[in-house]
């Protein structure tokens, strides 16, 4: 799965006095490469990936996905898109607060099973988070929700994954162990990572870097 | 694996408002039943009041004349039926035939000869045999035959036997009635001659006495004095003698019919059109309440909003989603049909054991009808509630 970004530029941004490594150029990513991206609070990364995930479209230019542009999807194959291609850790997770942790993951992974449900169990041993499976998120901390948002991304099979700063509430050693389990399922899936962020982190092993 | 429901289920906030989608199921199911009921007590009366006239080869038989008022009195021509008339009255689409009682246009005498000392002016007449309710094959006549057939009222009989015995004669049976030799005197155009009569069959449907057609033509040609008699009563031959359409046309046009075979059907369009009513109003409270349900469905979307939009953002497809949060409402809306279908047959088997004493016109068990509009009223409210809720989720994504 290649995924191109052709002159992508979000339409509330003003147009002059920008430069950027990644807005209004022509990239493709190729299946299996690592894509850091680094920009300051403001510069576009949520819009950027929101774009790419389908979940905004103000903007000028064309995201394709193997030469197929987004702009003429309807509703179902957003869906397909998402239940198939393309997993997302969002920067403000977006879980279900009244879930249980295990019903949350379980969501996500019987729309499409990558895993067994034994998998979740695995997941959040390895996370540190197995003893909250049973709790409210409500009753999460920030960082027990972003790792659960993190487990709830590899649930399911994708080619492209999208992180959106997903370590800002993690301190270096949850981020680490879960960099590690992110690439482990990735290497998989032979998947894209395309990793949004304030700053270079050193244990992500990017193969492109680029500043918006 | 498929997709389960199970885990989403309860994302949906359908516990709030329970007053509204309380009253929408009630408002529902009060609609439903008196939808069902109307249905119901509609084919009742058509059932039990479709017996009540006499039938051949399941067409209804009924003489129309007009009404002699005082302003017509005297004026033959406006009292008789003309071409014209025949003509409207034959292009009607709920009649199958009409055709005129041609009477005799010269004097009748009837008597019984010896055997009973009886004698008195008649009328005969004669129509198509078609439009009489018995046949035999001796009604036939040929030029130069004595003996006339003859089909006679059996009013008539009755008539005479209320008479009789107050004039110091026999009463008859209708076996003897046919033995009886009635000799006819026919006088006119200054010829007269006399005929025996032979009574070959009784008639309850035609009030008259009837003779072969090609005899009273012969009849009239010979000692009529009128050439081209117009009718004074008309035949109608229709697939239901109550048809509303054919009474009010009849009403319209002033034209007088027999009373008893059409007073039922005018208790049946005023019943028919009181359960007409019900049905209409039972149909706008099943509209109503599903607007109304619409509306608590709109509220629980709108409720659900996050969560929906959530499952949507995870990609969970519209049509799914739609698909069972529709399917949510399907046991609801079952049980309130069935219920409605289960009080209408407890209704009608209490009419017809209670009230009507077991008619064998109607059944203790409700009709395929009212079931075909019960399934046809889930698959509608399924099929109404699948299209909102997915113009609903298709407006969250």
């Amino acid at each position: 799965m290649e995924l191109s970004l052709h002159q992508l530029f979000p339409r509330y941004f003003e147009k002059n006095g920008r430069d950027s490594e990644l807005w209004n150029q022509d990239l493709h990513f190729k299946q299996g490469e690592y894509i850091k991206i680094v920009a300051p609070s403001g510069s576009g990364k949520t819009s950027l990936m929101h774009f790419i995930y389908g979940m905004r479209n103000e903007y000028d230019g064309k995201i394709l996905y193997d030469k197929e542009d987004i702009h003429s999807f309807g509703a179902e194959d957003f869906s397909k898109l998402r239940k198939d291609v393309v997993s997302i850790v969002f920067q403000d997770l977006k879980l279900f607060p009244d879930q249980t942790v295990f019903d949350n993951l379980e969501i996500k992974r019987q729309l499409n099973p990558f895993h067994p449900m034994t998998m979740i169990k695995e997941m959040s041993a390895k996370l540190g988070i197995e003893k909250k499976l049973n709790s409210l998120v409500s009753t999460c901390s920030y960082g027990e929700q972003q790792r659960i948002a993190i487990i709830r991304a590899l649930m399911q099979p994708y080619k492209i994954l999208l992180l959106d700063e997903p370590f800002s509430h993690l301190d270096n050693k949850n981020a680490l162990l879960a960099m590690e389990l992110m690439l482990e399922e990735s290497k998989k899936r032979e998947a894209t990572i395309v990793f949004a962020d304030l700053e270079r982190i050193d244990y992500f092993p990017f193969t492109k870097l680029y500043h918006l | 694996m498929a997709l389960s429901f199970k885990p989403i289920k309860p994302l949906l906030q359908t516990g709030t408002n329970n007053a509204s989608r309380w009253f929408s199921y009630i408002g529902l199911g009060i609609g439903v039943l008196l939808l069902l009921a109307s249905i119901q007590m509609f084919i009742n009366i058509q059932k039990m009041l479709e017996g009540n006239t006499i039938r051949k080869d399941g067409f209804d038989f009924i003489s129309i004349t007009k009404t002699v008022t005082n302003e017509t009195m005297g004026q033959t021509e406006k009292n008789l039926f003309n071409a014209t008339d025949i003509a409207e009255i034959k292009a009607l689409p709920y009649l199958e035939d009409v055709t005129p009682l041609v009477a005799n246009t010269f004097r009748v005498q009837l008597s019984a000869g010896s055997i009973i000392p009886f004698q008195t002016d008649l009328f005969i007449e004669t129509l198509e045999e078609d439009f009489i309710d018995t046949v035999p094959t001796s009604f036939t006549w040929q030029e130069g035959q004595v003996d006339i057939p003859i089909i006679f009222s059996s009013d008539f009989l009755e008539i005479y036997n209320v008479f009789a015995p107050g004039q110091d004669l026999p009463q008859i049976s209708a076996a003897t009635a046919s033995g009886v030799p009635i000799i006819i005197t026919c006088e006119g155009n200054g010829k007269k001659a006399a005929f025996r009569g032979k009574v070959v069959a009784l008639s309850d449907r035609i009030n008259s006495v009837l003779v072969p057609k090609n005899f009273l033509d012969w009849a009239n040609k010979t000692f009529g004095t009128v050439t081209n008699m117009q009718a004074s009563r008309l035949f109608i031959k229709s697939k239901d003698a109550n048809d509303p359409a054919l009474l009010n046309f009849l009403d319209k046009k002033n034209y007088k019919v027999n009373k008893d075979k059409t007073k039922f059907g005018r208790v049946k369009q005023v019943l028919q059109g009181i359960f007409t009513g019900l049905g209409v109003f039972g149909l706008l409270v099943v509209v109503l309440a599903l607007m109304l349900f619409s509306f608590y469905l709109q509220l629980v979307i709108a409720r659900s909003k996050n969560s929906l939009q959530l499952l949507l953002t995870l990609g969970y497809s519209p049509a799914w989603l739609s698909t069972h949060v529709s399917r949510q409402f399907i046991p609801v809306y079952i049980a309130i049909v069935l219920s409605a279908v289960a009080i209408t047959q407890l209704m009608q088997w209490s009419f017809h054991r209670f009230a009507m004493y077991n008619r064998p016109e109607i059944s203790s068990y409700v009709h395929w009808s009212v079931v075909f509009v019960a399934v046809g009223l889930i698959l509608l409210s399924l099929y109404t509630n699948y299209l909102l809720v997915k113009k609903l989720v298709n407006k969250v994504f």
